[in-house]
């Protein structure tokens, strides 16, 4: 243990290094600075600024890399809370609750707990990766197909707390978005399916697309039609911009416990972060105390439902490098591109890493520490700012807000068809908004859908087609038993006539 | 009115069912080793839809959705407004590969903020145009994404 903080604080004497705090800060500002952009998540910005990197030394480079990683990470959740745009699959949930508060005047606190939640989850995983690498390393490679069906299995369960106030009107969204699913080549088979012989197709339709599609078009074009002069939102109105003493009270065990959801699923393989906000946020729904003020409620945005999935998805960020670290192996596209870079200066992420280039990696463990304090200081002052924003009169805001949706979805594929797919879905959006059908499950089941399919094939495959599979291996049991339980208990307590919560 | 949308919503979703179950029909049937294939979620999901769509409708001919009370009685829609919007996005995916982006996502901020009711076009314009060039150069010089120019490489 003492030999860990001992190369840690080796890390650190290279971390502050000023040349390597200046790259740092590079990486942190450009990545917030191109994740707030629609459509380009933390990904693809790591992928486009990692040909700038080339000359530069490699703990130079690899510090500015990660830093843009945690800003992209953190920029994205800025326009979903401002612009109902979010840029890529882990926003969703923060765009729902966020944009909800930003609408009733509550953007500052909701920015504010966004960013104090990445950097306390932030911080809290980098300490977890110093700590526990290795051993959270030997248990992820555990986790093979059979364990992730039965985890995505849990992750649809809790979906029902985004289903609002109608089940069944739910229940058609989610059917909707695994409908959507479907369309492109199959993961495992490589059959094209309900393509319709259009090329454009082939690859799927883009969830950024009709995420951009359903909320931000689809609001805009609610908005102009029914409440084109914005009586009915007060979204012009600033109550406040910083938290309040309740805003804190009501946070701080939102981002504990969506650190504590995150970590652990970004550090398995395949992972990702889209599972743990999802869970974060039913779990936020299920244990607050004013589930009212759920946007699926019709309420006006609980700042727990920003709080914990954010946390959540920095926490997962922070997870996700110890396999990337300690086995090699990346578990989200952008894990893959920071290989990539590794592999650029000649340094073979794996088991021997930390062996051949000890300096080097606590040298970045070091900088991920310096990093988040870095970005909490670059974000906090610019809240204000943001928040304002929305006080820029409607004709003008919302025609800024379809400009960079369009920009977000033309810059994807440079394809005009992709504008027309976006509003066609953007008009389907408002007849969704219009009879109350929720649009977040529509993009629940598009990424649940094929992601919880390539497995369910996989580990069927793996068992020559035997179903219990899924009970036989205990870790996926685990999940499984879990799942029912979920499931049914709130049953079994309501028929004892115990009552949870008002929409249990 | 009401009655026909909730009907015509059911109807779209019982629809979509069966595209979808004819198109798992005529996936290919080979299952490999894990005894299921290519058609079988599509199947699951078709089910899915069917059995919804079946509820929507019944409830749609029952009394309406349950547990809806409908948020814009007596607003009526302002259609033109929709109408800009609508011609602004149309325009704009028209425009993007013909007078290029700066052009087409400026039009577009136009329309969209005369919908909305703003009477300034000239000054929208100008806003519009100063927050589309900053991107612009952004993607296309800094981050090499291609966006249709027009006239030169600042354009």
């Amino acid at each position: 243990m003492i030999e860990t903080w001992n190369l840690l604080l080796g890390g650190f004497g290279t971390a502050l290094q000023p040349m390597n705090l200046m790259w740092a800060f590079v990486g942190c500002a450009l990545g917030t600075a191109i994740g707030v952009l629609p459509g380009i998540g933390p990904a693809l910005t790591v992928a486009m600024l990692l040909p700038v990197t080339a000359k530069v030394e490699p703990a130079g480079a690899l510090i500015m890399l990660c830093g843009v990683y945690y800003g992209a990470a953190y920029g994205g959740s800025t326009t979903s809370i401002l612009m109902n745009t979010p840029g890529e699959s882990s926003s969703i949930m923060t765009a729902l609750e966020g944009n909800a508060m930003a609408k009733h005047g509550r953007a500052g606190p909701a920015l504010a707990t966004a960013a104090i939640g990445s950097f306390i989850a932030g911080t809290i995983g980098v300490i977890l990766l110093t700590l526990f690498a290795p051993l959270v390393a030997d248990l992820a490679l555990k986790f093979g197909p059979a364990e992730f069906f039965s985890l995505m299995v849990l992750a649809f369960v809790t979906v029902s707390s985004v289903l609002g106030s109608s089940m069944l009107r739910g229940m058609v969204s989610l059917a909707l978005g695994l409908a959507i699913g479907l369309v492109g080549m199959d993961s495992i088979a490589g059959i094209p399916r309900y393509t319709a012989g259009v090329p454009e197709l082939i690859d799927g339709i883009e969830f950024v697309l009709v995420a951009v599609g359903l909320f931000a078009v689809g609001e805009a074009l609610y908005s102009v039609l029914y409440d084109p002069k914005g009586e009915n939102t007060q979204r012009n109105k600033l109550t406040s911009v910083w938290m309040t003493k309740d805003d804190w009270k009501r946070s701080w065990p939102a981002w504990l416990r969506g650190t504590a959801i995150g970590f652990p699923f970004g550090s398995v393989p395949a992972g990702g972060a889209e599972i743990p906000t999802f869970l974060s946020y039913s779990a936020e729904r299920k244990l607050s105390k004013f589930p009212r003020e759920f946007s699926g409620e019709g309420g006006k945005g609980a700042i727990e439902g920003v709080a914990g999935p954010e946390a959540a998805n920095n926490a997962t960020a922070a997870g996700a490098l110890v396999p990337l670290l300690t086995l090699g192996i990346p578990t989200s596209a952008t894990a893959a591109i920071l290989i990539a870079a590794f592999q650029n200066y000649n340094i073979q992420p794996g088991p021997l890493l930390f062996q051949t280039s000890g300096p080097l990696v606590w040298g970045l463990i070091a900088s991920l520490y310096v990093g988040n304090v870095m970005l909490l200081v670059l974000n906090l002052p610019l809240v204000g700012m943001w928040a304002r924003l929305l006080t820029i009169p409607k004709p003008q805001l919302y025609a800024g807000i379809l400009v960079f949706a369009s920009i977000g979805v033309y810059g994807m594929r440079q394809s005009a068809f992709d504008l027309v797919l976006m509003y066609v879905i953007g008009v389907i959006g408002v007849v969704m908004r219009r009879f109350d059908f929720p649009v977040a499950p529509v993009i629940v089941g598009m990424i649940l859908g094929p992601m919880s399919e390539k497995q369910l094939r996989n580990a069927l495959s793996i068992a020559q087609g035997d179903w219990l599979i899924f009970f036989k291996q205990p870790i996926a049991c685990t999940f499984m038993v879990l799942t029912i339980a979920v499931m049914f208990i709130p049953i079994i307590l309501r028929k004892r006539g115990v009552r949870l919560s008002e929409d249990d | 009115m009401q009655k026909r949308w909730q009907v015509g919503i059911a109807t779209f979703i019982l629809l979509l069912s069966i595209v979808f179950g004819v198109g798992a029909s005529q996936m290919p049937s080979e299952t490999g080793y894990a005894g299921i294939g290519a058609a079988f979620v599509p199947t699951v999901v078709t089910i899915f839809l069917a059995a919804v769509g079946a509820l929507l409708m019944w409830q749609a001919l029952s009394g309406g959705f349950r547990n809806f009370t409908d948020s814009v009685v007596g607003l009526a829609a302002d259609n033109r407004g929709g109408l800009w919007v609508t011609g602004g996005i149309l325009l704009m995916s028209l425009l993007i590969t013909k007078a290029g982006f700066v052009v087409a996502a400026t039009t577009l901020f136009v329309c969209v903020a005369r919908g909305f009711g703003s009477k300034h076009t000239l000054r929208d314009a100008i806003t519009g145009a100063a927050l589309v060039f900053p991107v612009f150069w952004l993607f296309t010089l800094v981050l090499d994404v291609n966006l249709p120019r027009l006239f030169n490489d600042w354009l």
